[in-house]
């Protein structure tokens, strides 16, 4: 089943990467975290990626969104790995970042 | 405004006159400024530059209204002498000589239209104070491009130096080094952390050490963004090791209160290669003899 506003792909077993679109709306986070979370469940993956490769910039809403997503999925052991973030992205993101954040983070899909 | 009527009126009859046979007098000039000792020139070109000069100064004469300056006749004119001024400072010549040239061109033609047409200039104000306020035109198009020039010359120097400053080099495949020598003030050290995040992103680097070796001094507002840097090389995915730390720099962090709990430090550049390429999973050893 599509989730609107983003394409979620198995790419391997148990792995599963998420890539979000422009059309993705956050302001409706629990109804799209819930789905995310229960179609990976389902499938019975244990690893998300979440790819930011469209992303010039993550505000600090865009960082509320992820965390929670990061804490929903660490909630049904799932790993969450957020990939391809962007310099700009990055830059911004660790001017107001303040701890760990509660995500993985790697440069691309692991091997 | 009779003035202005009686000074067009005398332009336009001067330049009823064919003034194509003044371009040789013209050369004179450029080939004393340009052929002479510093070569900026050959004669072939100089005859080209004068001929080009004498159709557009006739364009402009011979325009409805000379005075204005938003023609296009006077427009090419205006591109002509920016383009001299670049070809002669691209070719290590100075704006100076651009502007004596300028200058001694006015009086060279001033003299060969009053050969040329028997009309005596001196005793016509209005004609001597149109040129010279077309020539100080001119001369302001030769400065703004000297100008620009520079800015652009600037400019250059400025990026080769930010390049330098910032020697990032992938001493291995997906490692990055990058040695931080000198004062590490606020605005290098973003230049330093845009650069480096870049190269992240261009080449995949897994780790990044950083080496202060070379930083003798910092305060509170660089420590801080030293370790934005570092936090900000974590979130691309890397792993950010830094090196060198100098007594008075730990100490220095120490009491600014800097958390380097998430940071992974090794006293030499060698000790935070090896640490590198021990998270890689990459082993270098001595050949068996």
């Amino acid at each position: 089943m599509a989730i609107p506003g983003v394409h979620l792909t198995r790419i391997g077993k148990g792995n599963f990467l998420l890539e979000p679109l422009r059309s993705m709306n956050i302001r409706d986070q629990g109804t799209l975290m819930q789905d995310i979370v229960a179609q990976v469940q389902n499938a019975k993956g244990v690893l998300l990626y979440y790819d930011l490769h469209d992303l010039p910039v993550i505000d600090p809403v865009y960082y509320d969104w992820l965390d929670k997503l990061a804490r929903t999925c660490q909630a049904v052991n799932i790993r969450m790995i957020c990939i391809n973030m962007q310099p700009t992205a990055a830059f911004t993101l660790s001017k107001h970042l303040a701890g760990k954040p509660a995500f993985e983070i790697a440069l691309g899909v692991m091997d | 405004m009779a003035q202005k009527k009686e000074a067009s009126e005398k332009l336009t009859a001067l330049f009823g006159l064919k003034i194509g046979n003044i371009s040789g007098q013209l050369e004179e000039t450029g080939r004393e400024f340009f052929c002479a000792d510093n070569r900026l020139m050959d004669e072939d070109e100089v005859a080209d530059l004068s001929s080009e000069f004498v159709q557009l100064i006739s364009g402009l004469l011979g325009s409805k209204d000379p005075h204005k300056r938003t023609t296009p006749q006077f427009h090419a004119l205006e591109i002509f002498f920016s383009g001299l001024a670049q070809r002669m400072l691209m070719r290590g010549g100075n704006v100076e000589d651009v502007v004596r040239y300028s200058q001694r061109l006015q009086y060279s033609l001033i003299s060969a239209l009053e050969r040329d047409s028997g009309i005596a200039f001196t005793q016509s104000r209005s004609v001597l104070l149109y040129f010279a306020q077309l020539f100080d035109e001119l001369i302001m198009a030769i400065f703004r491009t000297y100008l620009s020039e520079r800015e652009n010359t600037l400019r250059a120097q400025e990026e080769e130096l930010r390049a330098t400053s910032t020697p990032i080099t992938q001493i291995w495949d997906g490692v990055l080094t990058l040695p931080i020598i000198g004062t590490l003030d606020s605005s290098r050290t973003m230049l330093v952390m845009e650069a480096l995040l870049s190269r992240i992103a261009k080449d995949h680097a897994r780790a990044v050490v950083m080496d202060l070796t070379g930083v003798k001094n910092i305060d509170s507002q660089v420590s801080h963004h030293l370790i934005q840097m570092v936090r900000a090389v974590q979130l691309m995915g890397s792993d950010a090791i830094i090196t060198g730390i100098h007594p008075e720099i730990a100490r220095a962090l120490v009491s600014l209160n800097i958390d380097l709990s998430g940071v992974t430090t090794r006293a030499s550049l060698s000790d935070g290669l090896k640490e590198a390429f021990l998270r890689l999973g990459i082993q270098v050893s001595h050949k068996a003899s």
